[in-house]
């Protein structure tokens, strides 16, 4: 028997953003110039250049309430950033500049992550966590009108995570609850299709692959669960894989479907592959919780990078799995 | 008529045998002989001829062919008519006269070729059936002839202990026909037969005795192992013919019923162990349990409460056997009942063994079993008292076995006893007893009480669901591209994931202390306890300042987080802390020891410590320290005493079979002074100081006689470890003196702390002071020590007890002959 590889170490590591890392997202479909986006603790978002491995530009919108969700609009070249400050500030970072265009008021205290659908019908919808903890807003981005609003009937405590995506029927939501429990939305239809009780704990965190009709949520106990949604659109357990320390913060499945990456609350990044959740690696860099894991959109397959914030200030970034 | 027959048959026979008996020509003797032979079986003389014949003279003819044994006629006879006129004598004529003269024949004769010749006929007279037909014959008697009492009793004798008879003068060339093994299984085929033939002849209106076949039976069984090879043969059949046949029934009781008394247990007790099964028991006895007194007695008391050797399928046999009739049901309740009282009594706890007890305990259970609901709430009150006695006095037992063994019949008696509701239920305890007796106990409900299952179930319900759903895989979905597309990636090593801790280890002896006083934190204090022992033993010169108060610290530390190991650690540290400062730290527990408010744990706790303390001071400082398994050596003697001593005879027989090359040329071990034997005296004497002064909290000599045991056993450890230090004599002296007081405590295990303290001083005082200390009390102790390898209900003491013995034994002898030596 060959002994196995030791774990890679990170390519490069990003200091400098003075403040628990958030989130994390990838832009690298402008070629020659891929970027990282970060969202920290004291409310600024920090520009990458990968290729210089230097903060280009900080982006401070949220009044220092941490920054807990940043995304990019592809269609509209817009940015996103949800903050903790009730919040969701519209950038527009053309040409240099940086300025909020406007923002939208979610009323929302949690740590929900906000969710953007950007379908082929030029028809950009981004999902919000509201007032009502367990209220979930639907708009159109553009034109800024609410499509639904999302309340589930039974007491399944506060939104805990979601992840919008869409389906042939349309556009489609997973959410995660307190209580542990997954459901998913028909959201032109604005009603709950299937109840899943995926977790004995708050589901953390989840992730859906469009193609396998897969997805896979986390909770801060110490498994994580895979399950399907069948032809009848019903929520099915699969799978699921016990972990050496509980508390998973984000789960991020990688574009081309091999592999799912875990964020730790010990600060451990955990790769499983995705078809069996079979354990692939443990990347160990991070000295405090890892809050964030992202993977790259890279063009180029070779290039497509991991990148992984932590509350120790840091984000590593890893090629891990890319070589075919 | 009679007399007519009487004397001509006399007249005929008195020349031919006067010819036989004196006759030198062979040919005369061989005429007188067949002459004689008309009136044999089968012979051409009348009926009543025969029988006068048989009746006066055949037993004469018979002696006078074996007195012409050595005749010249008899070895001219050619081989096949010396068994025709000699042989057929014997086996033609009335069997029991032929077997009386043959075995008298046998015994009288010394070694060459008639004793051979007769032991063959002996062997033919067997083969040819002919002690079946003496049997027969004497049933079909039942009126007739008066036998006389003595040749029946000779009879009776002389076929029962047939192989010792002949082999008490063949000795080694006893022929295999009549030895034990095939002689007795012969003789159960024959008494079948004559069974059968009774039957027979029952259907056919004849009456019969079985008398002679019953007093058979009986005596064979009382003579011992030929008993046993008897019924290994006959209850088989006999269980078998009368499953179908009533009649055999009828027989089989009727056989049993004639056996005399005085020999009834040994047939009853034979039987019953071949018999399996309570209907058979039933089939072959009737209801001679409720005829026969001496039975009943057997049955009902005997075999369930004096012995206790027997096999539980016995028990369960004999219950059954009193449950399965209507008529002897009040017997069960009667048997339920004292059974009961045995279970339920105190003293019987005590001074009963352990085996006893168990089938005792079974006994009860299986007892309970057979019981209906009905008869079950008429003894109600009575099994509610047992229960209630038995278990709290075996819950106050000192050995574990006993105490189990009450919760586990204490629940069953309450499943039957009680409604659902109201049950008495025990949370904890496991072990290997409990299977077996509760198995005894066919249940309904789902069974708390079979550990083993109950543990598995436990361990499948604790895993988290999500585990089990693993499996639950939807069908349709894994497509072999799926399968394979995991494999290309090739996991990294993830050796490196492990359990993360939050707090970090102390590092410092005073760090550790002030966590474990006043750390709230699990984790935190979970760390120190498990470093703490490293900690002192690394930083010898800081733990000695905080001795005292550390020891006080660990002492009263609670398991308040279910730390895993809790109690060897803390044990492990404790002793790390007496080993390091002594004298302080020992001064400290014993004087604790006897002070108030302390738990039995925590005064059980201070005598562990200072044992594994001493034990640990008196072995040489190794460089490298044996990997800390002696905690579990004093901590629980009964339950480790087991895996302890397969472990050193296994240890024990690696170390006979190695040869160890390097032997010779290892160095010589390095002499370095006793650690323990300048402080022996600070662990002993202050635990001796205060034992008979009750308080409040803690009675040495009344109810804490657990504390006493141990305390017992440890200053028995002390002493021994002391062994070669000065102050050992000291020490045997003071511990001689207590433990004499409580030699006859009630509880087994403080007498088995006092004889392994006894052992303890034996071994380990000099010889002559031992003897000058015990010259008043020597004949004495040795007559204690006698008497309790004899009689104490306990194993392990009465091992002690021996063992102590031949040490002391062994002292006299060298402490006799060494000054003879010098004069």
């Amino acid at each position: 028997m060959v002994m196995a590889r030791p774990p890679p170490d990170p390519l490069f590591t990003l200091r400098g953003s003075a403040a628990p890392v958030n989130t994390l997202q990838f832009h690298c479909s402008t070629a020659g110039r891929p970027l990282l986006y970060s969202g920290s603790e004291k409310g600024c978002v920090h520009v990458w250049n990968l290729n210089n491995r230097r903060a280009e530009r900080v982006l401070e919108g949220h009044d220092g309430a941490s920054v807990i969700w940043v995304s990019t609009v592809d269609s509209t070249d817009a940015f996103l950033s949800q903050g903790r400050d009730m919040r969701v500030c519209v950038w527009d970072l053309h040409e240099g500049r940086s300025a909020v265009t406007h923002s939208l008021r979610t009323g929302s205290v949690g740590f929900c992550q906000c969710s953007l659908l950007e379908a082929e019908t030029n028809k950009t919808l981004l999902a919000l966590p509201a007032e009502h903890t367990e209220e979930i807003k639907v708009m159109e981005l553009a034109s800024q009108t609410p499509v639904r609003s999302l309340i589930p009937d039974s007491k399944q405590g506060m939104l805990m995570c979601m992840k919008m995506f869409q389906a042939e029927s349309g556009p489609l939501l997973c959410a995660g609850y307190e209580d542990g429990s997954v459901v998913l939305w028909d959201v032109s239809h604005g009603r709950p299709l299937s109840c899943l009780k995926a977790h004995p704990e708050p589901v953390m965190c989840l992730d859906f692959d469009t193609d396998r009709q897969k997805g896979i949520s986390g909770s801060s106990d110490k498994t994580l669960t895979s399950w399907i949604i069948d032809s009848q659109q019903n929520l099915q357990m699969q799978n699921s894989v016990l972990l050496t320390n509980p508390g998973v913060s984000q789960l991020c499945i990688r574009a081309d479907g091999k592999i799912v990456a875990a964020a730790g609350w010990d600060g451990n990044v955990r790769v499983f592959g995705w078809k069996r959740l079979k354990p692939l690696a443990v990347l160990q860099h991070h000295k405090d919780l890892v809050h964030s894991v992202a993977f790259s959109n890279h063009p180029e397959a070779s290039q497509r990078l991991m990148a992984a914030g932590s509350k120790d200030q840091r984000i590593s970034v890893w090629s891990i799995y890319s070589e075919s | 008529m009679e007399l007519h027959t009487d004397l001509e048959v006399r007249q005929a026979v008195a020349p031919c045998l006067r010819i036989v008996s004196s006759s030198r020509d062979s040919a005369e003797v061989t005429e007188a002989l067949r002459t004689i032979i008309h009136y044999l079986e089968g012979g051409n003389a009348s009926a009543s001829e025969k029988a006068e014949f048989n009746r006066a003279n055949y037993t004469r003819v018979l002696q006078v062919l074996v007195s012409s044994l050595s005749s010249d006629w008899f070895h001219s006879l050619p081989a096949q008519e010396r068994r025709e006129l000699w042989d057929g004598f014997f086996l033609r004529g009335p069997p029991d006269q032929a077997l009386l003269v043959l075995l008298d024949t046998i015994s009288s004769t010394s070694d060459g070729s008639g004793l051979d010749w007769t032991v063959s006929v002996l062997e033919s007279f067997l083969s040819a059936g002919r002690v079946g037909m003496l049997l027969w014959s004497r049933c079909l008697e039942t009126n007739g002839r008066p036998d006389s009492v003595q040749l029946r009793e000779t009879i009776l004798t002389r076929l029962s202990s047939l192989p010792d008879l002949t082999a008490n003068r063949l000795r080694t060339n006893t022929p295999a026909r009549l030895l034990p093994q095939q002689y007795y299984t012969d003789l159960a085929r024959d008494v079948l037969n004559t069974l059968e033939n009774t039957c027979r002849a029952l259907r056919a209106g004849q009456d019969c005795s079985l008398g002679f076949v019953a007093q058979l039976l009986g005596k064979v069984c009382m003579q011992g192992h030929g008993g046993e090879i008897t019924c290994v043969t006959l209850a088989p059949r006999l269980s078998s013919l009368t499953r179908s046949d009533a009649l055999w029934r009828r027989v089989s009781c009727k056989l049993l019923e004639n056996v005399p008394d005085r020999w009834v247990e040994s047939v009853i007790t034979a039987l019953i162990h071949h018999l399996h099964g309570a209907s058979a028991l039933s089939r072959v006895m009737g209801n001679l349990v409720l005829k026969n007194k001496k039975v009943q007695f057997v049955l009902t008391h005997k075999v369930l409460l004096l012995q206790y050797q027997h096999p539980t399928q016995l028990l369960r046999t004999v219950l059954g056997y009193l449950a399965l009739d209507h008529d002897r049901r009040p017997l069960l309740k009667q048997v339920l009942r004292s059974v009961c009282q045995v279970w339920s009594n105190s003293s019987a706890v005590r001074h009963t063994s352990l085996d006893q007890q168990l089938y005792v305990s079974k006994a009860l259970l299986l007892c309970v079993n057979l019981l209906n609901q009905t008869e079950i709430q008429e003894l109600r009150e009575e099994l509610l008292q047992c229960m209630l006695g038995g278990v709290q006095c075996r819950l106050d037992s000192s050995t574990e076995h006993v105490r189990r063994m009450g919760m586990v019949v204490g629940e069953c008696l309450s499943q039957k006893l009680d409604t659902p509701t109201s049950q008495l239920q025990f949370q904890n305890y496991g072990g290997c007893l409990l299977p077996v007796l509760s198995s005894y106990f066919p249940s309904d409900r789902p069974q708390p009480e079979s550990s083993g299952q109950s543990a598995e179930g436990q361990s499948m319900m604790s895993q988290p669901p999500a585990a089990s759903q693993t499996s639950a895989k939807p069908a349709g979905h894994s497509s072999d591209s799926e399968l394979d597309s995991d494999d290309e990636l090739t996991p990294y090593d993830m050796s490196a994931d492990q359990v993360k801790q939050k707090a970090t280890p102390p590092r410092y002896v005073r760090d550790c202390l002030e966590a474990l006083m006043s750390s709230d934190d699990p984790e935190r204090v979970e760390l120190s306890l498990q470093t703490a022992e490293e900690l002192l033993r690394k930083n010898v010169s800081t733990a000695r300042e905080v001795s005292v108060q550390f020891s006080k610290v660990l002492l009263h530390l609670e398991d308040r987080y279910s730390t895993a190991g809790f109690h060897t650690l803390r044990q492990s540290a404790m002793v790390a802390l007496a080993v390091i400062h002594t004298q302080p730290v020992v001064e400290y527990l014993t004087t604790e020891f006897y002070s108030l408010n302390y738990s039995l744990r925590q005064r059980l706790d201070i005598l562990e410590v200072l044992a594994l303390a001493a034990q640990e001071l008196s072995e040489p400082i190794t460089e490298k320290k044996a990997v800390s398994q002696p905690v579990a050596r004093a901590v629980t003697l009964e339950q480790c005493g087991e895996v302890e001593h397969w472990r050193q005879v296994v240890e024990k027989r690696i170390q006979s079979k190695t040869r160890r090359i390097s032997k010779g040329a290892s160095q010589p071990p390095k002499a370095a002074p006793n650690r323990y034997a300048p402080v022996a005296a600070y662990f002993f004497f202050p635990l001796l100081r205060n034992y008979d002064r009750p308080q409040v909290t803690f009675d040495l000599l009344g109810s804490d006689h657990l504390v006493l045991g141990q305390l017992v056993h440890t200053l028995g450890l002390l002493m021994h470890l002391a062994v070669n230090a000065p102050v050992a004599t000291q020490m045997g002296k003071a511990l001689l003196d207590f433990v004499w007081a409580i030699r006859f405590h009630a509880d087994q295990m403080v007498r088995r702390g006092v004889l392994f303290a006894v052992c303890a001083v034996f071994l380990s005082m000099p010889g002559e002071n031992l003897l000058l200390e015990l010259s008043d009390d020597l004949v004495e102790t040795r007559a204690w020590l006698a008497d309790v390898a004899e009689s104490d209900p306990d194993a392990d003491c009465r091992s002690l007890a021996v063992q102590s013995l031949v040490l002391l034994e062994k002292n006299l002898k060298t402490h006799l002959q060494s000054p003879s030596m010098e004069t």
